[in-house]
């Protein structure tokens, strides 16, 4: 089946919920079908311009701004393209599947998330692959990838996964950590690991470490080759360079149960 | 002698009979190491005392190297296959073999080595030694576990494919009169097999001397001599041995697939016809139960081109 472009017509004016855009959903059906399926009170045709395209299960979303939030909630297969920014939640409880957002990101990108590949040409809000108030663990699988900066609080009860930033993160990545690795070539901003039980951090410098993070010393670790490898053939182009033989291992928080680690390459 | 030889190839007559091989289990794994030299060496050791599931619990070779382009962890590597009587057989073995053996050779990481939907707990067991500072990692389907030893870290995957199509006992019997060139024609033999991927030749250098028959005149032995291929014992017991025939040595198969058996046996007795009588080899046979007992039948005559 062939897939869609969905082209808002104007910049919304408040929040929009694009939650409900499915991929394989909407491939199923014509052009003219989709622009006829009710949508926040009208249809959206009504808001969207909605034309047929070749890419197989793959949906475009074009002229978005930071206002629209939830693109790829529920992701489980197929192709999301957002041309333009993405709001709050992009990404949450994904399951499989691709979601690429050529812009910017907000808040709790791949909040939630259990498989599937997020990317973002742009930077990302707070609360990467974290959890959100109320639940238990945030990211428990699949890969985002950032190639700008990211905000707080990335990986906030992260389990599992692989976050990737070209840039830096904000204060407290990792924070409350249980599993997974962020690798961030930027390095680490203020308090990384904050509560950290255990996880990998990656990157070649952190700002303002932890006192509760003890140096291990300079190690060669073969995990680190299989974490290259695998983020490689995940990420194509996309992907850092592959880490250093030697990194200097820091175990962490040792406030918790200190089976985390922040591996700084630089 | 009674074997029905109605060909000959070279110079050396081949057997119309058929080796009878057994359904098996079987499994493999990729062992990786700083170097080449260590890979093996620890491959070596975990498929030690590993020649025949009745005395070892497990029959285990190496299938081949693997260049560091094609490992998990882009270091150089081995293939190694174990087979046994059932998955629940083989997991002890796994557990005690990659515990005692690659665990503790330096450098080392252990991961699997056969896409199957069956799978075994590869890491229950090694990744305890650990202590609770084991770690665990999953990259996309596949998890791993780090953990702490003297040397660093110890890698080894969760589970190990394994499958139940395997195939057990494939085998050639080659008699000669010169038991220096009957050596030397079975280990070129062994040579062309072990070229092939998915099988082993699991018993020393892939060679058997003392092929056994079931039963023994003895209470709890399992296994005896099989006193019809034993040259000196030519006259005083049935044989099926030709006057001249010195000594016969076996080459035993084991192989993930009954394709990659038979693939075995045809290389390996094209390698023996190849040579032919020049080395002293006379005769091609095969070992079998009369067909009973195996169900994996193997004819010489499918393999004379």
């Amino acid at each position: 089946m062939s897939g869609l472009r969905l082209r808002l017509k104007s910049a919304p004016v408040g929040r929009l919920d694009l939650s409900c855009l499915q991929p394989t959903v909407l491939a199923a059906e014509t052009a003219a079908n989709v622009a006829r399926m009710p949508f926040e009170g009208g249809s959206l045709g009504d808001l969207f311009e909605i034309s047929a395209i070749a890419e197989v299960d793959t949906l475009i979303i074009a002229g978005t701004t930071a206002a629209c939030d939830g693109i790829g909630d529920h992701l489980k297969s197929g192709t999301i393209v957002v041309e333009g920014d993405a709001g709050s939640y992009a990404g949450r409880f994904m399951k499989g599947g691709r979601l690429d957002i050529r812009g910017s990101a907000g808040n709790y990108l791949g909040s939630g998330m259990k498989g599937g590949l997020i990317t973002v040409g742009g930077s990302v809000g707070n609360f990467v692959g974290a959890m959100t108030p109320g639940e238990k663990f945030g990211m428990a699988g699949g890969v985002i990838r950032v190639g700008g900066d990211i905000g707080e609080r990335a990986g906030d009860r992260m389990r599992r996964g692989t976050i990737v930033v070209k840039g830096k993160t904000g204060a407290a990545a990792g924070s409350r950590m249980a599993g997974g690795t962020i690798w961030a070539e930027g390095g680490f901003g203020p308090a990384a690991g904050t509560l950290m039980r255990r996880g990998t951090l990656i990157g070649p410098k952190a700002e303002q470490m932890l006192a509760t993070f003890s140096d291990c010393g300079e190690h060669d670790m073969v995990f680190l080759r299989l974490i290259s490898r695998f983020v490689a053939a995940e990420l194509g182009p996309l992907a850092p360079a592959a880490l250093p033989a030697r990194v200097r291992r820091y175990a962490g928080d040792m406030a918790t149960i200190g089976k985390g680690e922040l591996l700084l390459t630089g | 002698m009674t074997g029905s030889q109605n060909m000959t190839v070279n110079g050396v007559a081949i057997d119309d009979t058929f080796a009878e091989a057994f359904g098996m289990s079987g499994t493999a794994l990729i062992i990786t190491a700083d170097s080449q030299k260590w890979a093996n060496i620890a491959a070596t050791t975990m498929t030690g005392f590993g020649t025949s599931v009745i005395g070892c619990g497990a029959e285990c070779g190496i299938d081949c190297e693997v260049p560091a382009s094609e490992t998990p962890d882009g270091r150089p590597g081995v293939r190694v296959l174990i087979f046994g009587f059932s998955p629940d057989a083989i997991l002890p073995q796994l557990k005690n073999r990659v515990g005692q053996c690659v665990l503790t050779s330096p450098g080392s990481a252990c991961y699997n080595g056969l896409e199957s939907a069956q799978r075994l707990a590869l890491s229950a067991g090694p990744r305890f030694f650990g202590d609770g500072w084991q770690m665990s990692k999953r990259f996309g389907g596949r998890r791993f576990w780090r953990v702490p030893v003297m040397d660093g870290e110890f890698t080894i995957e969760d589970t190990v494919g394994v499958t139940t199509d395997a195939v057990g006992g494939g085998n050639l019997l080659i008699l000669g009169r010169d038991r220096v060139g009957l050596l030397e024609t079975t280990e070129t033999a062994v040579a062309a097999i072990n070229t092939l991927p998915d099988v082993i030749t699991p018993f020393p250098g892939g060679i058997v001397r003392s092929g056994s028959k079931v039963g023994s005149k003895y209470k709890g032995a399992v296994a005896s001599t099989n006193n019809a291929f034993c040259p000196t014992l030519r006259g005083t017991t049935k044989t099926e041995l030709d006057p001249d025939t010195i000594a016969v040595l076996e080459i035993v198969i084991d192989g993930l697939t009954s394709k990659a058996v038979s693939d075995a046996m045809r290389v390996g007795l094209k390698a023996v016809t190849d040579i032919g009588a020049a080395k002293g080899v006379t005769r091609v046979s095969a070992g079998n139960y009369g067909g009973k007992l195996g169900q994996h039948h193997y004819h010489l005559k499918d393999y004379v081109a």
